[in-house]
C-alpha cells in the first residue's frame, strides 16, 4: 500500500526497485539487455545497415537482378523479393517500431493518467462518467478502428496511432483509477482536504505521484502488447504503406511467398517477438518485485 | 468477493448502458469518416441525374434526418437485431457477420478448450514447484508465448507443416467431402453440425483444419492461464484453510485440487473470461493468416470499400462482445462463490 | 513414559526475501504429558503461534529451524528438518484461531469431513458423513443443520464447535489449540473451554492451548508456561502461578486481570515487547520491568529450577547461584 511519501522518495522508490530487481532477477537482466539493444538498433541502424538505402525501402536494377536469396554470409537475413537486403530492413525497422510505441504509449499514459486520477478524485456523478466513458472506449479493439478508417481510405502512421491510442488510453485510465482511489481512500488525503488544501495540490502532492509507480510499471509491461498491436495493424496491410522498413510491413511482404521464401517473413517477426518480450520481461519482474508475496524463497511444504 | 443480487442487477444495467454507448459511437465514428455513404448507396452515379440519386439513397438510408434522430434509430435498429443492408454484398450485414461470427467463434472455442486447459495444468504445477527449474522453464514459455505475434506464428506453423508432413489444407471443410456426404451446416458450428449428423468423416475433417489455427489462437489463453493460475495457486496455498487442511492431514492432492485450486476458481474465471473477449481478435487476425472464412476474413474484404453499414456491424458485433463476455465473466465469478446468495 | 510433545532448544525464524534470519522463537524447552492441558501464554506477537505450527507442521516454507521437537518420542524436527508425513492428523491435530477462515469457504462441512476421513482412513462419503454427525453431536451441535451447510452461514461459535469436529475427526489425541476463545464472546469463551475440558476427559486428549488470555488458561489448564519475546520466562503449574508469580512479568499479566489481580490496581508496565529481531542487552524484559537491576542489563538470565517451577529471571537466578 502507498504511504505518505515526499515526490523525490517516490522517484528513489523507482530507483531501488530497479536496482532490486536487477540483483534479483535473471529475467529482469534479459529484458534490460534486450531493450537496450532494441534502443540501439533504432538509433544506430540507418548508420550500421550494410546497405542503407535498400533499408529504407529503395529497390534499383542492382537489387532487382539479385532477386529473393536466403540467408548468405553477404546477406545474413537473406534479401527481399525485390532482392532488398533483409537485415539492412530489419535494422531500420527498429526504429519505426520504437517510435510508433512511444508515441502510443506516451500519448495514451498522460491521456490515461489525467482521466482516471480525476474520475478517482471526483467522486459522484463526474467519476461515473468519465468510468463510463473509459468503460466504453475498453470495448474498441485498435484493429476494429484501423478497419473502419481503411474502409474509407485513410492510411499510414495515423491509423496505427490513432487507433491504438483509442484503445490504450481507456486501459491506463482504468489502472490509474483503481491506484488512485486507494489512495483518495485514504486518512492523510482525507485530512488534508479537511484542512483545506485545494484539490489541484491533493493531486498533484498525494495522489498523482502515488499512483505513478505502478501505473508506469504496469505501462512498462503493455509497451510489449503496444507492439504486438501495431504490428498486426501493419501486417494487415491496415497502416503503414508496403515499401515501408516497418516489421509488420516486412512479415506482410513475404506473406504471399511463404512456401517459397520464408525468411522474408519469419525473421522481421522473430525481432517484433523479441522486442515485446523484452518489454514484458522488464514489466513482469518489476510488478513481481512490487509485489512482497512473491519473493519469499519457496518450495511445497506438505 | 461476495455479492449480492443487488450487484448482478447493477452490473447487467451498467453493461446494456455501455453496449448503447458502443453502438452510438460506432454510429460516429463512421459517420465523420470522410465519403458520403448515399452517394455509394447510390452506386456513385454521374451525371445529371446524380443528385436525385443521392438525394434519394439519403433518405432511404435516413441520412436527411437530424443527427440525434438518426443516432437513435440507429440504436433502437440495432438492438432489434437489424444492422441494415451491406452496400458492398447488398444482402442484410446480421445475416453476413452470423456465418463470420459462428465460423470465429468455433476457431475461438477450440483454441480456448487447448490453451486453457493445458496452460492450467502447467501453472498449478508450476506453483507447486516454483523456484525450480521446470517452474523457470514454464514461466519463460509462458511469457515468449504471450509475446509472439500470432500473425507470425501463423506463418510458422503453416511452413513448418508443409515443410515436414505437406499438410496445407486451410479453409474450413473439403468441399468434396461435403457435398459427397450431403453434409449441411444447421447452428453454423461445423464441428457441432457433424456430430449432431453423424457425419464423421466431415466432423475430422474440420477437426484436421481448424487445429492449426486453433493451435496458434491457443498461445495466448496458454500463456496467460499459466501464469494466472500460478500466482493465484501460489496466493491460495497461504490462506488459513489450507494450512488448518493440512495439519489434519488431508492428502496432498485433495488440498491442492479441492482446497487450493478450488479458491483460485472464481478469479481465474473471472481473468478468463476477459481474455476470451480479446481472443476474438486474435482469432480473426489468424483466420485471415490461414484463409479461413470468418469475421476478421470479412473486415478484411471490405477495406477501401465505403461498405458503411457492414463495418458499423462488425464493430458493433466485435463490442457488444467483449462486453458480454466481460459481464457473463464477473456473473460467473460471482455465481461461482458460494457466499453469493441470490 | 512418552510425553506427547517434547522441544529441546528449539529455535524457529523466518528468512526475509534476502535470506536474512528472523529468529520468532527462541530456544524453547517444553513437555507436555499425555492427557495434560498445557497453556501456552503471552502477548500477541512473542511467538506463540509459531511454536504452535511447527508442533502441527504448517509453518511456511520460508521459516527455518533448530534444536529438536519430539512427538510421542518421534523426531519431527531435527535442527532444519522438519518431517511431519507420520503426525499431521494421525498424531496431532490443530484446533485454528479464527474459524471463520479455518474453514474453506468453498465447501460445505459435510465435504470438509469427508476429505478428513478419506485422507486418514479412506472412508467413503456414506460412512464419512455417518461419524460426522456422531462428532457434530459431541460438540453439540445439530448435524442436520450443520452437515449441508457452507461455513458463511454458521455462526462465529458453530464454525468453532464445526472446526473443532473436524479437528476430533481426524483421531488425533493431541490437539494444539491455538487461541480457541479469542474470535468469541465472553459468554462463548467459557462454553467453549467447557467443552473442551469434557472431551479431554472424554476423549482422554492432551492440549497445548495456545492463548494471550491468562483468565482462559485457568479455567482449563493443568500446566502454564509463559513466552515473552520467543522465550519460556516462567513454568509452573498453573494454581502455583496465580497464587505467587515468580517472574515480574507473569505478576504483570495476572495484575492486568482484575478477577485475578490481588491488589486490583491499575499497574501500568510501559512500553512494549521487543520488536522481532530487536536485540535487547540483558534480559528481553529488562524496559519494562520495574525490578530490573544492574545484571538484567548486561547478561540474559537463564531458567532455574525451583522444585517443580521453572523461572527465567535474575531475581531467582542469583540465589541458586549464591547456594553453589
Ligand atoms: N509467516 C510469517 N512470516 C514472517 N514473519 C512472521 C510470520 N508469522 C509470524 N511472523 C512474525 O513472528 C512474530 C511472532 O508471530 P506469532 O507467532 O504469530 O505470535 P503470536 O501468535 O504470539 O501472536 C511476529 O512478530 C510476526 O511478525
Ligand atoms: S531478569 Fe531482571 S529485568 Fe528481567 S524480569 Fe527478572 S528482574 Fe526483571
Ligand atoms: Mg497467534
Amino acid at each position: 500500500m502507498p504511504t505518505r511519501l515526499r515526490r523525490s522518495s517516490r522517484i528513489a522508490e523507482l530507483k531501488t526497485l530497479v536496482k532490486r530487481a536487477w540483483r534479483r532477477r535473471i529475467g529482469f537482466r534479459i529484458g534490460v539487455i534486450i531493450v537496450v539493444f532494441a534502443i540501439t538498433m533504432a538509433i544506430l541502424g540507418p548508420f550500421i545497415a550494410p546497405y542503407p538505402e535498400e533499408g529504407w525501402g529503395i529497390a534499383s536494377p542492382e537489387t532487382q537482378l539479385r532477386g529473393p536469396q536466403p540467408p548468405s554470409w553477404e546477406h545474413p537475413f537473406g534479401t527481399d523479393l525485390v532482392g532488398r537486403d533483409m537485415l539492412s530492413r530489419v535494422l531500420v525497422g527498429a526504429g519505426y517500431a520504437l517510435m510508433q510505441i512511444t508515441i502510443v504509449v506516451v500519448v495514451s499514459l498522460v491521456i490515461g493518467l489525467i482521466v482516471g486520477v480525476l474520475a478517482a478524485y471526483s467522486r459522484g456523478l463526474i467519476e461515473r462518467i468519465l468510468n463510463y466513458f473509459t468503460e466504453l472506449f475498453m470495448a474498441f479493439p485498435a484493429i476494429i478502428i484501423a478497419i473502419a478508417l481503411n474502409t474509407f481510405g485513410i492510411r499510414g502512421l495515423f491509423v496505427v496511432i490513432i487507433s491504438l491510442i483509442i484503445t490504450w488510453w481507456s486501459w491506463y485510465a482504468r489502472i490509474a483509477y483503481v491506484y488512485a482511489r486507494s489512495i483518495r481512500e485514504m486518512e492523510y488525503v482525507t485530512l488534508a482536504e479537511l484542512a483545506g488544501l485545494p484539490s489541484y495540490k491533493i493531486i498533484y502532492r498525494h495522489i498523482l505521484p502515488n499512483t505513478l509507480t505502478p501505473v508506469i510499471v504496469q505501462a512498462i509491461t503493455d509497451t510489449g502488447s503496444v507492439l504486438l498491436e501495431a504490428a498486426a495493424i501493419n501486417f494487415l496491410g491496415l497502416g503503414l504503406p508496403p515499401d515501408y522498413p516497418d516489421w509488420g510491413v516486412l512479415v506482410q511482404n513475404g506473406f504471399n511467398y511463404i512456401y517459397s521464401y520464408p525468411w522474408i517473413s519469419l525473421i522481421p517477426g522473430f525481432f517484433i517477438l523479441l522486442v515485446a518480450l523484452g518489454f514484458s520481461l522488464l514489466g513482469d519482474n518489476l510488478r513481481e518485485e512490487l509485489d512482497p508475496k512473491m519473493r519469499h524463497r519457496w518450495k511445497l511444504w506438505f | 468477493m461476495p455479492v449480492s443480487l443487488n450487484y448482478l442487477v447493477k452490473r447487467i444495467f451498467w453493461s446494456l448502458l455501455i453496449i448503447i454507448g458502443v453502438i452510438i459511437l460506432s454510429y460516429i465514428i463512421i459517420i465523420s469518416a470522410p465519403g458520403d455513404p448515399a452517394r455509394i448507396w447510390a452506386g456513385n452515379p454521374r451525371g445529371e441525374k446524380a443528385i436525385y440519386a443521392i438525394q434519394k439513397a439519403r433518405e432511404e438510408l435516413g441520412l436527411d434526418q437530424p443527427l440525434p434522430i438518426q443516432i437513435l434509430k440507429y440504436t433502437l435498429q440495432i438492438l432489434s437485431g437489424n444492422m441494415g443492408i451491406s452496400i458492398e454484398y447488398r444482402v442484410p450485414v446480421v445475416d453476413i457477420i452470423w456465418r463470420g461470427l459462428t465460423a470465429t467463434l468455433e476457431l475461438l472455442v477450440v483454441s480456448y478448450i487447448i490453451g486453457v486447459s493445458i496452460g492450467i495444468l502447467l501453472g498449478v504445477e508450476s506453483a507447486l514447484r516454483r523456484g525450480s527449474r521446470f517452474d523457470g522453464l514454464m514461466q519463460s514459455l509462458a511469457i515468449i508465448l504471450a509475446n509472439a505475434p500470432s500473425f507470425w506464428l501463423g506463418i510458422g506453423v503453416i511452413v513448418l507443416l508443409a515443410e515436414t508432413i505437406g499438410f496445407t489444407g486451410y479453409g474450413r471443410i473439403d468441399p468434396y467431402i461435403m457435398y459427397q456426404t450431403g453434409f449441411h451446416p444447421i447452428t453454423g458450428f461445423y464441428l457441432l453440425d457433424a456430430l449432431i449428423q453423424g457425419n464423421f468423416a466431415v466432423f475430422i475433417d474440420v477437426f484436421l483444419r481448424i487445429l492449426p489455427p486453433a493451435i496458434v489462437v491457443a498461445t495466448y489463453p496458454l500463456g496467460l492461464g499459466l501464469r494466472v493460475s500460478r500466482a493465484l495457486i501460489a496466493e491460495n496455498l497461504n490462506e488459513d484453510y489450507v494450512r488448518v487442511a493440512v495439519a489434519w492431514g488431508i492428502k496432498r492432492k485433495i488440498v491442492i485440487w479441492k482446497y487450493a485450486f478450488r479458491g483460485a476458481i472464481p478469479s481465474l474465471t473471472q481473468v478468463m473470461g476477459l481474455a476470451f473477449a480479446y481472443s476474438l481478435i486474435d482469432a480473426m487476425i489468424v483466420e485471415v493468416v490461414f484463409g479461413r472464412e470468418g469475421l476478421g476474413s470479412i473486415a478484411f474484404s471490405i477495406i477501401g470499400k465505403s461498405d458503411y453499414t457492414l463495418i458499423t456491424g462488425l464493430m458493433v458485433t466485435v463490442t457488444i462482445f467483449y462486453i458480454l463476455m466481460n459481464t457473463l465473466a464477473d456473473i460467473l465469478q460471482a455465481i461461482i462463490d458460494p457466499r453469493v446468495k441470490l | 513414559m512418552v510425553l506427547a510433545i517434547e522441544t529441546e532448544n528449539l529455535w524457529i525464524g523466518y528468512m526475509d526475501e534476502e535470506d536474512n534470519i528472523l529468529w520468532v522463537v527462541r530456544g524453547v524447552d517444553i513437555n507436555v504429558k499425555e492427557n495434560e492441558v498445557y497453556c501456552l501464554v503471552g502477548e500477541s506477537g512473542c511467538g506463540k503461534s509459531t511454536l504452535g505450527y511447527a508442533i502441527v507442521g504448517i509453518l511456511p516454507p520460508y521459516a527455518t529451524t533448530k534444536g529438536t521437537l519430539r512427538i510421542m518420542g518421534k523426531e519431527v524436527i531435527v535442527g532444519d528438518t522438519r518431517n511431519y508425513v507420520e503426525t499431521r492428523g494421525k498424531l496431532i491435530t490443530l484446533i485454528p484461531q479464527n474459524p471463520g477462515k479455518a474453514l474453506s469457504p468453498y465447501l460445505v462441512i459435510s465435504d470438509q469431513f469427508y476429505y478428513v476421513l478419506n485422507s486418514l482412513y479412506g472412508l467413503d462419503r456414506k460412512d464419512s458423513y455417518k461419524k460426522a454427525r456422531e462428532l457434530l453431536q459431541i460438540v453439540g451441535l445439530d448435524p442436520e443443520k450443520v452437515l449441508d451447510s457452507y461455513p458463511h452461514e454458521l455462526s462465529g461459535g458453530m464454525q468453532q464447535r464445526t472446526a473443532i469436529a473436524l479437528a476430533l475427526a481426524t483421531g488425533a489425541k493431541i490437539v494444539v489449540a491455538d487461541e480457541p476463545t479469542s474470535s468469541l464472546d465472553a459468554n462463548l469463551r467459557l462454553q467453549l473451554l467447557k467443552l473442551l475440558s469434557r472431551l479431554r476427559d472424554e476423549m482422554g486428549l492432551t492440549i497445548l492451548m495456545i492463548t494471550h488470555d491468562i483468565l482462559s488458561a485457568t479455567r482449563i489448564c493443568d500446566r502454564i508456561a509463559v513466552m515473552y519475546a520467543g522465550k519460556i520466562v516462567e513454568e509452573a503449574h498453573i494454581n502455583e502461578v496465580i497464587e505467587k508469580p515468580m517472574h515480574p512479568y507473569t505478576k504483570m499479566l495476572i495484575d492486568a486481570v482484575p478477577v485475578l489481580g490481588v491488589k486490583k490496581r491499575l499497574v501500568s508496565y510501559l512500553g512494549e515487547p521487543p520488536r522481532p529481531g530487536e536485540y535487547i542487552m540483558g534480559c528481553q524484559f529488562n524496559k519494562r520491568c520495574p525490578k530490573a537491576m544492574k545484571i538484567c542489563k548486561v547478561e540474559e538470565p537463564r531458567p532455574v529450577y525451583i522444585g517443580s517451577r521453572r523461572v527465567a529471571c535474575w531475581l531467582y537466578s542469583e540465589r541458586v547461584e549464591n547456594h553453589e
